[in-house]
């Protein structure tokens, strides 16, 4: 009884999950959307991420809104570096679960300042990376941070779902 | 931080090191692979059949009989596709209960399912090349819709799609054991329970 109960939560959580994944897809692919809210948004982020490497003393200049130049190295930050991605899954996956809608959004704002404090993070180092050692640069460009920025969306996600939620409900009742 | 959180850690980070090894390993055969079963996918859509899929290294060479024998050949690096494999493992590796028989598996199982999302993207990027990439040969033989469709699939996949399917796969076959699937249920009932007491009242 327990388990069938289980697994109709778990198809229901990923129904809604799948469900607001390609709404988001839809809306952040909208080209007005896309000129107006995810452009200027990878621009500012651009700009953190270089200004994060001059405090480390290297040569970075942001060019054409998402071009990061440094000694010898060019990096444009596009869409799927600029952590939107993870941002989306991790709205899903909060709004797929269970739980009042204050804990959803205070979920969501707080993982997503975490999430792009880390991304500008991995820009950062992606460049250096570059700049530095070229040649693995592709394999932690694609590989390694990719998934790392996942895993990090995955993990806050959990935190919330099995902390935070059922201690603020808790709190609420 | 506690004991536990440190095992599924270093757990996790096993998990991670481990899906790089085997996905940058076999990436090459596994190129073969899917070139070998994309192919037959493809052709079923095609009078008369065309497409001919082969592997180089870790990229899938497009090739069809219609192309003029000078022109290059399209090709798709397939490890872009799939290093979603890491991000899978991690999460199996980390779950309760790593090396337990419902674990493996569950991560079986997923590694399945993971392989039919990948045929997945794989078709996807190969008809967005057809219907995007060909010059004139494209608008011809695809219309507006058409040509929308396969650049919005292969576009989805590649931004979140390989992300979210490995996460929807990870947590559809995890083992009730596992911290997710305790911490989905224990909230979920408690949440119930909490709306039911507050109903008597």
């Amino acid at each position: 009884m327990l388990a069938s109960s289980m697994n109709r939560e778990k198809a229901f959580f990923l129904v809604k999950f799948l469900l607001v994944i390609a709404l988001l897809y839809v809306v952040i692919a909208l080209n007005p959307v896309n000129d107006h809210v995810i452009v200027p948004f990878t621009e500012g982020i651009t700009s953190i991420s270089a200004a994060m490497l001059r405090g480390i003393g290297q040569v970075a200049e942001v060019s054409e809104g998402t071009l990061i130049r440094t000694t010898g190295f060019i990096v444009d930050v596009k869409n799927g570096c600029n952590g939107i991605e993870a941002i989306i899954l991790l709205i899903a996956a909060i709004g797929a679960y269970p739980a009042p809608i204050k804990q959803r959004l205070f979920g969501i704002i707080a993982a997503s300042i975490a999430l792009q404090a880390i991304n500008i993070v991995r820009i950062a180092m992606l460049v250096w990376l570059g700049a530095h050692y070229p040649d693995i640069f592709q394999l932690f460009h694609v590989a390694v941070w990719q998934t790392v920025i996942i895993l990090i969306s995955v993990l806050l996600f959990l935190l919330w779902s099995s902390r935070i939620a059922p201690q603020r409900l808790a709190d609420s009742r | 931080m506690r004991r536990n959180a440190w095992l599924t850690a270093g757990k996790a980070l096993a998990g991670f090191l481990l899906g790089l090894a085997i996905w940058w390993g076999m990436s090459p055969s596994y190129a073969t692979l899917l070139s070998k079963s994309v192919e037959p996918i493809l052709r079923l859509s095609e009078k008369p059949p065309v497409t001919r899929l082969r592997a180089e290294e870790r990229n899938v060479i497009v090739n069809r009989s219609d192309f003029p024998p000078t022109s290059a050949r399209p090709g798709v690096p397939a490890h872009d596709l799939t290093f979603n494999l890491i991000l899978l493992t991690t999460l199996f590796a980390a779950n309760r209960g790593t090396f337990s028989n419902r674990n493996v598996a569950g991560f079986s199982f997923a590694l399945l399912l993971l392989y039919l999302t990948h045929l997945l993207g794989l078709t996807a990027t190969i008809k967005s090349i057809y219907a995007l990439q060909l010059g004139e040969w494209s608008r011809v033989h695809y219309g507006e819709v058409s040509r929308n469709f396969w650049a919005g699939a292969s576009h989805f996949y590649r931004l979140i799609g390989l992300y979210a399917f490995a996460f929807a796969i990870w947590w559809l076959c995890s083992p009730g054991a596992s911290t997710i699937s305790n911490a989905s249920a224990g909230q979920t009932r408690g949440w119930k329970k909490g709306k039911k007491r507050r109903g008597k009242k």
